[in-house]
């Protein structure tokens, strides 16, 4: 019988055993491909499917072709252009590349979902491992200040004195802003990570109240109700699927724009009064 | 195969789990979660960098300019034709003016031979009138004199009627003035 295991779902397990790596300093780091590192090559895959069949260069786009280029308009037209300029171009592959994975490692979770009712684990959401968002938040936050360097030098730090204030009030504002810039990379990975996992569990919940209450119902007497509470249940995973994928391409996209607001503020250091 | 996956998980996971863990938190899980994904990342934005977005962005500005340079000769096509059209108007205007001016030219013509031919026809229609005139004038006068004479010899035969004698033709003469 069906025991509530909401945090089953993710758990990391081997899938093909590598052999430990041994890099002096770290120790032996487990370089097995299991599920987490599964659905990642899944996920690039399906993005180098899906913008491979959109990169054709055709004048007159075919239907893969039209949704490529509204995914590159979205990133194109709705993040880079506004938030950094012309000068942002460089970096669209860097947010493009983000947001596609965010959102394809999003969406696997929900889409691959036909796969678990045979009971099977198609279903391994990548970005409700810590693990992954962290790793993502930090190629973000390292590239911003990376960038930020070579762009700026030591102007950089700039950065943390705001133009335009009153000396003395930079003595509290520049360890506010200090602490808001290192604690970047942490907001960033943990509202992915929140995210992925909150909608995650209460959905498995949820599912597995269906079969509970279907189970329940099948005994006969006053527990026939069970069977109202399981079609309650139901729908209300079919909601929280429709809006899961709401979550899924919301987070992507915010993900995607606070990489953005974070790179111009190095990249605009000079125009923005900082 | 499946068996033993789940066994090295089964001896670590459910305890933590029962402790109110997260599958997340279980740290050996990730250096390799963590090394993997910046391959993979890696290799995806080197074909996002080197692939897609050249294409596709390529592909979108090659179409914006192609509108663009489109738009732009069918503009120049479009002056090209209106300054045609202003061309040939202004041709048929000079032509129109042309015409008019030769029209009026010929009726000028027309009109200055219609009188000189009528002068002329005036002058010859005057002139026959003129002798006409004369003609009648002369006959007229002897046509007056012959009265005078008529006159004359009547008188002088009614008053030989009646007098049984001719009068003397001073006398006839002088009556007729008289009376005249």
């Amino acid at each position: 019988m069906a025991s509530i295991e909401p945090m089953k779902q993710f758990l990391v397990h081997e899938v093909v055993h590598i052999d430990p790596i041994v890099v002096p300093g770290l120790g032996a780091i487990n370089m097995s491909i299991t599920n987490s590192v599964l659905a990642m090559m899944i996920g690039a895959l399906i993005i180098v499917a899906l913008l491979g069949s959109a990169a054709r260069g055709q004048l007159v786009p075919g239907r893969m072709q039209a949704f490529g280029e509204a995914l590159y308009n979205l990133i194109d037209g709705t993040l880079v252009g506004p938030m950094i300029g012309d000068k942002g171009r460089p970096y669209i592959p860097f947010i493009f590349s983000i947001f596609m994975m965010v959102l394809v490692l999003n969406m696997m979770g929900l889409v691959f979902a036909i796969g678990n009712l045979g009971g099977q684990e198609w279903t391994f959401t990548a970005t409700a491992q810590l693990a992954v968002t962290a790793t993502l938040a930090l190629i973000t936050f390292l590239s911003v200040v990376v960038i930020g360097f070579v762009k700026n030098g030591f102007k950089f730090f700039k950065l943390f004195a705001p133009g335009g204030v009153p000396w003395p009030m930079l003595i509290f504002l520049v360890p506010i802003e200090i602490i808001s810039f290192m604690v970047r990379p942490l907001t960033l990975s943990m509202r992915l990570f929140g995210n992925m996992i909150g909608g995650h569990v209460v959905m498995n919940i949820f599912a597995t109240f269906v079969v509970m209450l279907a189970v329940l119902g099948m005994s006969g007497g006053i527990a026939t109700l069970g069977w109202l509470g399981a079609g309650v249940s139901f729908f209300m995973v079919v909601a929280l699927t429709a809006l899961e994928f709401i979550v899924a391409f919301l987070q992507a996209f915010v993900f995607a724009a606070l990489a953005c607001v974070y790179l111009n503020d190095v990249v605009n250091l000079d125009s923005h009064g900082h | 195969m499946a068996t033993s996956p789940a066994n090295t998980t089964a001896t670590t996971a459910p305890p933590e789990q029962g402790s109110g863990g997260l599958p997340q938190f279980d740290l050996p899980t990730w250096p390799g979660q963590m090394i993997w994904f910046l391959i993979i990342f890696g290799v995806v934005l080197l074909l996002m960098s080197r692939w897609f977005v050249p294409k596709i962005g390529g592909a979108i500005n090659e179409r914006e300019d192609k509108i663009a340079g489109d738009i732009g000769s069918a503009r120049k096509l479009k002056e090209e034709a209106e300054a045609q059209a202003a061309a040939a108007a202004e041709e048929t205007r000079q032509a129109r003016a042309r015409a008019q001016k030769v029209a009026s030219e010929a009726k000028a013509r027309a009109a200055a031979e219609l009188a000189a031919r009528q002068a002329a026809e005036d002058a010859k229609l005057a002139e026959s009138l003129a002798a006409a005139d004369v003609a009648i004038k002369a006959a007229r006068d002897q046509a007056m004199a012959n009265v005078r004479t008529i006159a004359a010899d009547t008188a002088s035969s009614i008053v030989e009627k009646l007098t049984g004698e001719a009068p003397a033709a001073k006398e006839v003469e002088a009556a007729l003035v008289g009376n005249a």
